[in-house]
């Protein structure tokens, strides 16, 4: 009660200093939204959401902030209020300087995060969220310095921020198997802020008339903690029992080295992106290995096409992930296809689209299939209706979330 | 995302400058080439406000701050929508050839923080719901169709040179364009566009030309489409010529920072 009491105070504040802002010519829009969803499975509400976005911004010739502030309210009695972004933005001739909470966004690809990896997700509602909520924010220092039609840029992070994942009481939390209750060790889970374990990352791209591509690489942590797992057996019966289980999640640095690029062929747009992961660690049965996990490389890498036929509007990726020195030990697939399907068409002078979106699990034959219906009703305010279907393998990526399967309608308000 | 393109909105009906006079035997070719010599200046900045009008009379309005300059063999735009709010500072850059190059063409949409490359082709498909296709609001090459003289009329108090074009692509969305051009300043003042099946589609109206820095530009013109009942209208204002744009204005970086 009293969180919620100091987050509705907070957001008075922000509204006040809005007021204040629009007076000195600080420009303020947003979105306010209602998104509701049921589960076919059995009729509960999979999501009650309410939303207030809102960016507080003003620009000069040398200087500009952002203040993006996002509430939302969940059910009755939750509140999540925080900022998105944050930051100061310093223009000089020939280089840029961003300074805060920042949402950073690379590469080509389209929902796949292969060089797109300065922003951590936050999957508490698995890859469902629209892409600019699904990133978080980091806080960073952005250095870009510009030539022409290139441009080259620096980040560097002071602080780590992993993924965020599912809570336990969510429905998008998978339940690992344990053969034994497991004690987890969390002393390990968080990585101290400190100059040395800061993370830097790297890019060089440009805009050509023929091709755009971006070149990157970064000295950064997995988002994604490792689970180093350490097990007692008891032998006194003859056959191995599983008596003690410890679980400590622990994050490791990775170095990775990429590139995207994308070009138009015929009427086609052609992308493509791939990245090289350097010291990724994976789970595995061998016995003989230290916590029951192994360091690997492993390649992530994309080819995309958008084309239109007859006034749709189609756009479909192939991504592969391979692991390098693959052992069969280990539980992930050596490799691991899957697809992006999209098609849109828009109807009534732009005011009714429909867009059907598709992830497909090719190794675990399962998928998510999205489609939706928007509608404006005017400028600014719209409505949604669409419906997320998990089907195929449950030991599959999408497969697993079978009892998801939903419909929902989002009412949308901009400003 | 909308698939959206980038075009340049400068329409290709534009006075010739300082073409007056009377023209003796000229062809319906001659004619058009004199409307599309234009004049336009080195640079350009105004801001645009389209005005979607349904059968009912319900109006949807968009807002544009757009910028293009002509770099010699290269001609880039870049335009920022101001308003509705759902589609605020989201950005176009398009870079045209003289050459038979295609336009290189993207699109910088801030929800995803994101800029993408994007097709130029399609030249059919209407801008923004709008009665305008991106092929109207480009620059057609003149040796795209056949030009025949029908002609002379006046129109409204104007003496006119009335012109029949028809593609030399087969294909193409309209059957012909039948345009007026005013005699002794080459404006282009009316253009009647048909369709398939030569029956009229839409009409596109000049309603107001300005004389800005000694280039004659249209700055109001409304399209409406005879067989939908529904008109679009396009007001250019705080028009600026030759302004020395610097072509730093036209890249990544101008696109992503917004308004």
């Amino acid at each position: 009660m009293k969180n919620l009491k100091i987050k509705g105070l907070i957001l008075v504040l922000i509204l006040t200093a809005g007021q204040y802002a629009m007076a000195q010519n600080t420009e303020i829009s947003g979105f306010a939204r209602n998104y509701t969803g049921v589960l076919f499975d059995n009729g509960d509400f999979s999501i009650l959401q309410n939303t207030l976005n809102l960016d507080i911004s003003k620009s000069g010739d040398k200087v500009a902030f952002k203040a993006n502030p996002i509430l939302y309210t969940y059910n009755a009695d939750s509140l999540d209020l925080h900022f998105r972004e944050l930051y100061l933005d310093l223009y000089f001739a020939n280089f840029d300087l961003r300074i805060g909470k920042q949402q950073v966004v690379w590469g080509k690809a389209d929902g796949v995060f292969i060089t797109d990896i300065v922003s951590p997700l936050n999957l508490t509602e698995f890859l469902l969220p629209d892409f600019d909520e699904i990133r978080t924010g980091v806080n960073a220092v952005k250095f870009d310095y510009y030539k022409g039609n290139s441009t080259f840029g620096i980040i560097w992070l002071p602080n780590f921020t992993p993924t965020e994942m599912p809570q336990a009481n969510s429905i998008w939390y998978v339940k690992p198997d344990f053969l034994a209750t497991p004690t987890f060790d969390w002393s390990k889970s968080d990585v101290k802020p400190s100059l040395e374990n800061s993370e830097l990352f790297v890019k060089y791209s440009a805009l050509t008339s023929n091709i755009d591509f971006e070149l990157m690489g970064a000295y950064t942590w997995d988002d994604n903690s490792s689970m180093h797992i350490q097990k007692q057996l008891d032998l006194s019966s003859g056959s191995p029992v599983l008596t003690v289980l410890n679980i400590t999640p622990e994050h490791h640095r990775l170095n990775i080295g990429g590139g995207s690029f994308s070009t138009e062929i015929k009427s086609a747009v052609l992308r493509g992106e791939g990245a090289f992961y350097n010291g990724k660690y994976f789970q595995t049965e061998d016995m003989l290995a230290t916590d029951a996990l192994v360091e690997k490389d492993y390649l992530h890498y994309l080819v995309g096409v958008d084309f239109s036929i007859k006034n749709v509007n189609f756009s479909t990726q192939f991504i592969q992930e391979t692991i390098l020195d693959y052992d069969e030990n280990m539980l992930s697939e050596e490799i691991e296809n899957t697809m992006t399907f999209v098609a849109r068409y828009d109807l009534l002078r732009e005011t009714l689209h429909l867009e059907l979106f598709s992830y497909i699990g090719l190794t675990n034959e399962d998928a998510l299939i999205r489609p939706k219906v928007t509608y404006d009703i005017e400028d600014s305010f719209s409505i949604l209706l669409g419906s997320n279907i998990f089907v195929g393998d449950e030991t599959g990526r999408f497969g697993r979330y079978s009892n998801n399967s939903m419909v929902y309608a989002k009412i949308k308000y901009n400003f | 995302m909308k698939k959206i393109r980038i075009i340049t909105i400068v329409f290709a009906i534009v006075f010739a400058t300082g073409t007056t006079g009377i023209a003796q035997d000229l062809t319906g070719k001659q004619i058009v080439e004199k409307a599309y010599n234009r004049a336009t200046g080195d640079d350009q900045t105004s801001d645009l406000t389209m005005t979607l009008v349904n059968k009912s009379g319900d109006q949807r309005v968009r807002t544009i701050k757009q910028f293009t300059k002509d770099l010699g063999d290269i001609e880039k735009s870049i335009m920022f929508f101001v308003s509705p709010a759902d589609i605020k500072n989201t950005s176009f850059m398009s870079w045209t050839y003289d050459s038979d190059e295609s336009d290189d063409q993207w699109i910088y949409l801030p929800a995803l923080k994101k800029t993408k490359r994007i097709s130029s082709d399609s030249k059919s498909d209407y801008f923004m719901g709008s009665d305008f296709t991106y092929d109207d609001l480009g620059d057609r090459k003149l040796e795209d169709d056949t030009h025949k003289l029908l002609r002379e009329e006046i129109m409204e108090g104007k003496d006119c040179y009335v012109v029949e074009s028809v593609s030399i692509d087969e294909e193409y969305m309209y059957s012909k364009t039948i345009t007026w051009i005013i005699k002794d300043s080459f404006i282009g003042y009316k253009k009647e566009f048909y369709d398939e099946d030569e029956e009229l589609l839409k009409i596109l109206s000049i309603k107001k030309i300005e004389e800005i820095s000694g280039i004659f530009l249209i700055t109001n013109s409304e399209m409406k489409s005879v067989q939908k009942n529904h008109s679009t209208s396009m007001v250019l204002s705080n028009v600026k010529v030759n302004t020395n744009i610097p072509a730093s204005k036209f890249t990544e970086r101008m696109m992503m920072r917004e308004m």
